[in-house]
């Protein structure tokens, strides 16, 4: 019954929700991650005088850092979460 | 995020769920905006319409936003696919 002339392993087409659930789970978190850097970066990195329209060269810099910052603590954080679970197990 | 374990129903599915996503969070950066614009420019109320001053800090604090949105973008999308890279 496959009209599909391709890959054997997509012709059945069911939707399996908990997939759907999976990925839409896995988009929530990174967009709120996303708008989490967003937010403390311009909080961090950009003054409210608003001298001008474009960013200046500091504070461009000072974006570049603040993001990959926020993924490093992200990291350790996770990694420090994953020890601290562990050391809870053994009881 | 790499969709191609899913399959062309499910994919389907989560593009269409994408797409919602993003106009759900656009309508979110347009207010957020609006509401930071306005309580760093809006300080003078001895008239009722927007001055001059404030509307041109108006404008570079929405341009500013927006461009600092864009950057902390390009960075995440970077940063993103190095932590990928490294966990396979």
């Amino acid at each position: 019954m496959s009209f599909f002339g391709g890959n054997a392993m997509q012709s059945q087409q069911a939707v399996n929700p908990q997939n759907i659930a999976m990925a839409e789970q896995e988009l929530e978190m990174v967009t709120d991650l996303f708008n989490r850097i967003v937010d403390s970066c311009y909080t961090k990195c950009i003054s409210k005088e608003y001298q001008q329209n474009d960013l200046t060269q500091g504070e461009s810099v000072c974006i570049d850092r603040c993001v990959s910052k926020f993924f490093d603590v992200n990291t350790k954080v996770g990694e420090k979460m994953q020890q601290m679970g562990q050391q809870n197990m053994p009881k | 995020m790499d969709f191609s374990r899913y399959n062309q129903a499910e994919q389907a599915q989560i593009n269409a769920m994408i797409e919602h996503k993003q106009m759900k969070d656009f309508l979110r950066l347009y207010s957020n905006l609006v509401q930071r614009c306005f309580d760093d420019c809006a300080n003078d109320f001895t008239t009722k319409s927007i001055t001059g001053k404030e509307e041109t800090c108006i404008n570079k604090c929405a341009d500013k936003f927006l461009k600092h949105s864009e950057r902390v973008g390009a960075r995440f999308a970077e940063l993103s696919q190095q932590v990928i890279i490294i966990k396979l």
